[in-house]
């Protein structure tokens, strides 16, 4: 269908449009119009990933300057299915294109995914290898520019890639012609049926496309950023869906550990370039006299972008632009420097007392033992990178840990506030045998993606359940000129949230840490299970708060029989650490959903599965979340994390960890459904999630179905109501849903004539001088915060008396 | 009926010939002529035998009916070598019975009878498939589930076999229609297929139930031992669970081939691998690595032993292809890890023990699943299907929001729900939407300012206010006479001794069903079927016949009464409690009594008006 919001023509891959995808395109116009930043929440399930595309490539199309779209999200699945969602509407809008000129534009469209080449390599022998850091290394001795350089200079002296190879005739922005859009199967089938490489094919049409759909690392991580997104307009459209962990994924980019068996890996490291220097010192020693002359005079960026094998780990205004310090100039000297860096680091090790400490003080001690000054610490990395490329070192991740203590160097004398180094000799509190890691922690998400927010005019975050919206300005430092929330309009309930309390012997279940391995609380859980097992149909998906809980709960469950009863109904899937064994029983949990075999899929909230992973119709009529998904609050990490949220920002603890764990619940539950005649049971089987506090944390189109009686039920009042609402459902709906929860053109057309003649008035009423608050736009009702998000009258101190429940 | 093997083979001490033949299990004493013992295959639930080396060479049959079975005792010197052969047989016919079992084809038992269970032998025969219909062909579109199990057989009418099985399981299963059976159709007041006309749908039912082929069940093969007295543990083993032991373990069939008989008899080889660390390590069950020091090593068994499955990366690395929407590794592998490490409960596998139970899950499930399919040639398979459809579409399908799309006339399958209307009636507020019906919106503000204006001064209203007295008293008197009445009759309620409230009960539902068929024949339902009265004369004649049947229910009814006097009863409210029935039979006799005059006789025309 084709509508207009103001002026911009919108074509829209459907039929018909639900109320809150019309009001969210609304919103994000006025963000684009408006060039600012914004957070949406919109429900999961309701196509606004669509909705998002469709949206903003009509913006693109519509008006002379092109804004490019850096489409983020968090996981590769993701990225196909947003890529493969952007192919169905160029589609539909070339057939629906009215002349041939616009037919000719919109073909002309480019959008492409960008992966690692770990998945986009097609190299018979190197796209083999299971390791990621493997596959960049040996794809780099194949590729770089010396290697190439040399092979044509004298054919057969080394080894290249023909992928590779075959693309040196074809201009940059020719690889891609005529346009299109190309998912990542595409463009992989498109290298094999060409002969090229996909990875390079991709890397060097950046420039020219449209549409650029990556993963959040690829501009969050300095590291990568630095690589890919450096050339990226300022006027590009920036949007990451799936944005509810952003905070996190900021968090890890600038977050390093080391172990001892890193460190030994370095120290080998240290010693095997020392070697080469001396071996090149005897060949060809004006290398070295080159690269030091270059590093006088401050160039360091010699090397095409394509070979950079590392970048710097410090955000771009972060970085120095001056002239390598003189003490590490000369590669022997930096080498010894190098050394000392990790010796120091192993001395530190050996401490077996827990130790935390500002990147000052760690700077501090640091001086006083080896007489490391800040300054060359901060050059580390730029200095390790020019080293490794004059000495044309191959097989690169052979030298990852060196990297890593480099880059850690790197970013503790660069950064004073938001970092933390902590030192833990032991696993856990009872290990007796140490195993030291050494935690260089950020605490502060906004640092990683404040330059994000500078650079880019419109950022974009949205998710299916982002709530509270306030949260993410705050952590995040920045001003969304639109906040908004959109209810899901239902003619009749399609998912039915229910919050299970205690068993059907009235003991109180929960996952908290007392209790949770309590036989009677273990049972509990797992009678919901063997119930939901006896009574849905197909799939259903168990979520827990943990892995170590998860693991632990199915051996007693299988001990006390509890999963025989199981079996009995459905085929049990386990998430496992493997991905590769995980993605292989997930394709299995979906065969025996659609052959009727039905099937039961455990895992765990925040695991591989809960991020990315579809549960829609057959694939998950119930899901059900054992326990409230509360970070492990013993984690040291974790309570700097907290203190430094409470010191910089006034977010409480108690309130962060309720907000993560309520996030990552409703996350879990969200991925049930899909359109509004998809159906499910979401079940938060914990007696916490009675408390109201908990449950207004949760996004509102969740919390607004959840029904006083349904708040607080025992197993078998919950399986009553169960079963009533899957019968219900399995009525034949009758009534037309068209106008109230559907949309026809006609339908939008009323809507923006009402909305059209209320502005009318008010700015009449303003024209007399009444004046009256302003009223935010769209259909989408504006709503309360302060209503809503309240703790139930308890003041901040009472709160934290209480004491964190966990 | 070839036979299969045969034995000499003493029973209840008497010495004869044991012979299987390929539908039987059969024992014929000497010198007699018709067998004693005649077993179906489709009866055979279990097997046993005596020990290897005990004195007598037995083998025991177990009835699907009767757990006490046969005994037989071979007796020619090759009993063992002999009995071996029968037991090689047996098993496999009882695996072939209980997979049909759960198929739910068994027919019923029917121990030496002489009707050949044709229908039921089929599926216990070669094939699980010729049980079932038709398999389904892989072209078919997705249909409903319901739908493809009225179709997988159709409508038994055909066979009176299968017929009189499917009725006999329908009457077992409901005691009150089997009464009513035995009351009418046994004491032959009416025929069976009088009886069964208009039922059809329970049969229906019942033969859509047990066409419904059953996929092997779930569990995981885990022989828990018993424990005996004196410390010691049992572990039964039967046939099945050497079976499921070898499907399930491939590594012990491996040893078993190898060893039995040249290194050990069978005996010992099982009494050795449940007390090795191979059993142990093959028991579903974390409690194995507890177990685990406690265990003997065993030379044989150990050889066998496999590490612990308890990496992180699992031992057996597949590549097989995932799709990419749900492709976990792709996404591990999109960028370099960063970050701090996970906490300690985050970091996946920190329960080694867990994970070789959780892969063994993953496993048994996959392979339940791929015989499933295997079964029904993946027919049913609907989204995942990335054969050789095209690719992108099938992503289509999963990422397309149905609903958006212009309504195209579906109806969608209903479901099919016994009392649908009383139950969502029954709950009404629970089963509408908040959106369905909008509650009424009040405003608050001006709603308490408006009850607390009503509300002002009611003391004094309430002191001013007077009841009249005579309606109160009419009130009072009216509830007191309820309450008395109930009472009374709470009182009384029992007072109708169990024989005649029987037979009252009896006599009012051979009433009813009298009715039911005379009403049948008066009005026939749109769609007839099974094989009632077609023409109209037959009509006209069962309906007489029931008018007769049901003139005398009036004389039945007395009788009661009287039998109620003599027990010593309350006449009045048995009669009270038979008018209902003696009204509709009276009404129905007048309306044939009417039509008979209109008509007059021999031309029954009246429509149904």
């Amino acid at each position: 269908m084709k509508f207009f919001i103001d002026d911009l023509p919108i074509v829209f891959p459907y039929d018909r449009i639900y109320p809150e995808q019309y009001a969210y395109m609304c919103d994000l116009k006025r963000t684009l119009d408006a060039s600012g930043h914004c957070v949406l929440e919109m429900p999961s399930g309701t196509g606004k990933t669509v909705s998002l595309l469709s949206l903003i490539v009509s913006y693109q199309q519509f008006f002379p300057v092109k804004r490019k779209l850096i489409y983020c999200s968090r996981t590769v699945p993701e990225i196909e299915k947003a890529l493969s969602e952007l192919k169905r509407l160029m589609e539909y809008r070339i057939s629906v294109a009215e002349t041939e000129e616009h037919r000719a534009k919109e073909r002309a469209f480019t959008g492409v995914g960008l992966t690692s080449r770990k998945n986009l390599c097609i190299h018979p022998e190197v796209s083999k290898e299971k390791k990621g850091k493997v596959v960049d290394a040996r794809c780099r001795d194949l590729t770089n520019t010396a290697v190439v350089t040399k092979a044509r200079d004298e054919p057969g002296s080394v080894e290249t890639c023909d992928f590779h190879e075959n693309m040196n005739n074809i201009p940059f922005e020719g690889l891609l012609s005529p346009g299109g859009i190309w998912t990542l199967a595409d463009i992989l089938q498109h290298g094999r049926d060409t002969s090229t490489c996909p990875y390079f094919t991709i890397r060097r049409s950046m420039p020219f496309v449209d549409i650029i759909i990556y993963s959040f690392h690829y501009l969050l991580d300095p590291k990568v950023a630095e690589q890919v997104s450096k050339e990226m307009s300022k006027d590009s459209i920036v949007v990451f869906d799936e944005a509810h962990n952003i905070d996190n994924v900021c968090i890890e980019s600038l977050s390093i550990d080391l172990t001892r068996p890193m460190l030994d890996a370095a120290a080998r490291s240290v010693d095997k370039l020392a070697d080469k220097i001396d071996e090149i010192k005897m060949t060809d020693a004006s290398k070295l006299q080159d690269e030091y002359a270059k590093l006088v005079e401050g160039l360091q960026e010699a090397a095409s972008n394509e070979d950079a094998f590392m970048s710097n780990p410090v955000l771009p205004e972060d970085l120095l632009k001056e002239a390598v310090p003189g003490n590490i100039r000369k590669a022997e000297h930096f080498v010894a420097f190098l050394k000392r860096l990790v010796e120091y680091l192993k001395t530190r090790m050996r401490v077996l007392h827990v130790v935390a400490e500002t990147p000052l003080s760690f700077l501090q001690h640091l001086k006083d033992i080896t007489y490391i000054e800040r300054r060359p610490l901060r050059f580390c990395a730029e200095r390790l990178q020019s080293l490794v490329r004059t000495l044309e070192l191959s097989r690169l991740d052979e030298y990852s840990s060196l990297q890593k203590v480099a880059n850690f160097a790197t970013l503790v004398s660069t950064y004073e506030r938001g970092f933390l180094l902590i030192l833990e000799p032991f696993e856990t509190d009872n290990a007796s045998v140490p195993n030291p890691v050494f935690h260089f922690v950020c605490m502060d998400p906004a640092i990683a993606i404040k330059p994000v927010f500078e650079r880019f005019s419109s950022v974009v975050i949205t998710s299916g359940t982002i709530s509270p919206l306030d949260m993410y300005p705050k952590m995040l430092q920045f001003t969304p000129v639109v906040q908004e929330t959109y209810a899901m309009t239902l003619t009749r309930n399609a998912f039915l949230p229910l919050v299970i309390t205690r068993g059907s012997d009235q003991v109180a279940i929960s996952s908290r840490f007392e209790v949770r391995n309590d036989p009677a609380v273990v049972r509990n859980f797992g009678s919901i299970l063997v119930e939901y097992s006896k009574i849905v149909p197909d799939g259903v998906v168990a979520f827990f708060p943990s892995y170590l809980y998860m693991e632990s709960i199915v051996a007693a469950w299988n001990d006390m029989g509890i999963l025989t009863e199981v079996w009995k109904h459905k085929l049990i899937f386990v998430e496992t650490p493997d991905a590769n064994e995980t993605s292989i029983a997930l394709e299995n949990y979906r065969r025996a959903c659609d052959n009727g075999r039905g099937a039961v899929l455990l895992s765990v909230a925040r695991g591989k599965v809960s991020e990315g992973i579809d549960f829609d119709h057959n694939y998950g009529r119930a899901v059900i979340m054992f326990g409230v998904p509360y970070q492990y609050t013993e984690s040291r990490i974790l309570k700097a994390r907290l203190e430094y949220l409470r010191d910089a920002y006034r977010i409480r603890e108690s309130e962060f960890l309720g907000f993560d764990a309520i996030r990552n619940a409703a996350q879990c539950v969200g991925r049930a459904l899909r359109g509004k005649t998809d159906w499910g049971l979401m079940v938060f089987a914990d007696k916490r999630f009675a408390r109201a506090d908990k449950r207004a944390k949760l996004p509102r189109w969740i919390n607004q179905y959840i029904t006083e009686t349904a708040a607080n039920l025992s197993t078998d009042m919950a399986l009553t109501l169960s079963k009533l609402f899957m019968r219900t459902i399995s009525q034949n709906a009758g009534e037309n849903s068209t106008g109230v929860s559907l949309w026809t053109v006609e339908d939008v057309e009323k809507a923006q004539a009402a909305q059209r003649q209320a502005e009318a008035e008010q700015s009449a009423a303003v024209a007399l001088g009444q004046s009256q608050p302003g009223q935010g736009g769209g259909p989408g009702e504006p709503m309360d915060e302060d209503d809503f998000y309240e703790d139930g009258g308890i003041s901040d101190r009472a709160l934290g008396e209480v004491g964190l429940d966990i | 009926m070839s036979t299969v093997c045969a034995a000499r083979a003493s029973y209840k001490k008497i010495p004869g010939l044991l012979e299987l033949t390929s539908t039987h299990l059969q024992w014929t004493q000497d010198g007699k002529k018709a067998s004693v013992v005649r077993v179906a295959h489709a009866e055979v639930s279990s097997l046993f035998s005596s020990k290897e080396g005990a004195a007598q060479v037995r083998l025991k049959i177990g009835l699907e009916n009767d757990s006490n079975g046969h005994n037989f005792t071979f007796t020619s010197p090759q009993a063992l070598t002999e009995r071996e052969t029968f037991k090689a047989q047996l098993t496999t016919i009882i695996s072939n019975n209980r997979a049909a079992r759960e198929g739910g084809v068994l027919p019923s038992p029917q121990q030496t009878s002489s009707v050949p269970a044709a229908p039921a032998s089929s599926a216990n025969g070669a094939t699980h498939h010729r049980g079932g219909a038709p398999a389904p062909t892989p072209s078919r579109p997705s249909t409903s589930r319901a739908e493809s199990v009225s179709s997988t057989r159709g409508t038994p009418v055909n066979d009176p076999v299968h017929d009189f099985r499917i009725r006999k399981k329908v009457l077992v299963k409901t005691p009150e229609l089997a009464a009513l059976h035995r009351e009418l159709v046994v004491s032959g007041q009416i025929t069976e297929t009088e009886f069964w006309e208009g039922r059809e749908h329970l049969l229906l039912a019942q033969a859509a139930s047990d066409s419904q082929k059953k996929g092997r069940p779930g569990q995981l093969v885990d022989p828990r031992p018993q424990a005996v007295e004196g410390g010691e543990v049992k572990i039964v083993i039967t046939p099945q669970l050497v079976h499921d032991i070898f499907d399930e373990y491939p590594v012990v069939a491996k040893a078993y081939d190898e060893n039995v008989p040249s290194k050990l008899t069978e005996g010992e080889f099982w009494k050795r691998y449940f007390q090795s660390k191979l059993f142990h390590s093959h028991r579903a069950s974390i409690r194995s690595t507890a177990t685990q020091h406690v265990v003997k090593d065993d030379a044989i068994f150990d050889k066998y032993l496999e590490k612990p499955d308890d990496e992180l990366e699992p031992r057996k690395l597949r590549d097989d292809e995932v799709d990419m929407f749900i492709d976990l590794e792709a996404t591990r592998g999109d960028h370099e890890e960063t970050g701090n490490e996970k906490d300690v409960t985050m970091q996946a596998g920190k329960q080694r023990g867990a994970l070789p139970l959780i892969r063994k899950f993953n496993e048994h499930s996959e392979r339940l699943l791929k015989s499933a399919m295997s079964e029904d040639g993946g027919g049913k398979r609907r989204r995942v299907d990335t054969g050789d459809a095209n690719d992108s579409h099938d992503h289509y399908s999963q990422i397309d929001l149905e609903d958006l799309h212009r309504p195209e006339s579906s109806t969608g399958v209903l479901l099919e729900m016994q009392d649908r209307q009383r139950y969502f009636e029954a709950r009404p507020g629970a089963a509408v939407s908040a959106e369905q019906v909008p509650r009424p919106t009040v405003d608050l503000a001006p709603a308490v300012q408006q009850m607390k204006r009503d509300l002002e001064g009611w003391e004094a209203h309430l002191s001013q206010s007077k009841i009249e007295r005579k309606a109160a008293e009419a009130a009072l008197g009216s509830m007191t006479e309820n309450v008395a009445t109930r009472l009374d009759a709470h009182k009384r309620k029992a007072d109708i001794p169990e024989e005649i409230f029987r037979q009252m009960r009896t006599c009012q539902t051979a009433a009813n069903e009298f009715l039911r068929q005379f009403w049948f024949a008066i009005y026939p339902p749109a769609g007839e079927t099974l094989g009632g009265p077609t023409t109209l004369a037959q009509k006209t004649a069962k309906a007489t016949r029931m008018a007769g049947y049901l003139s005398k229910t009036p004389e039945k009814v007395a009788a009661i009464i009287r039998a109620a006097e003599m027990a010593g009863a309350d006449r009045g409210r048995v009669q009270i409690g038979m008018q209902p029935t003696l009204d509709t039979v009276s009404k129905a006799l007048e309306f044939w009594e009417t039509r008979k005059a209109a008509s007059g006789p021999g031309a029954p025309g009246v429509r149904r008006p």
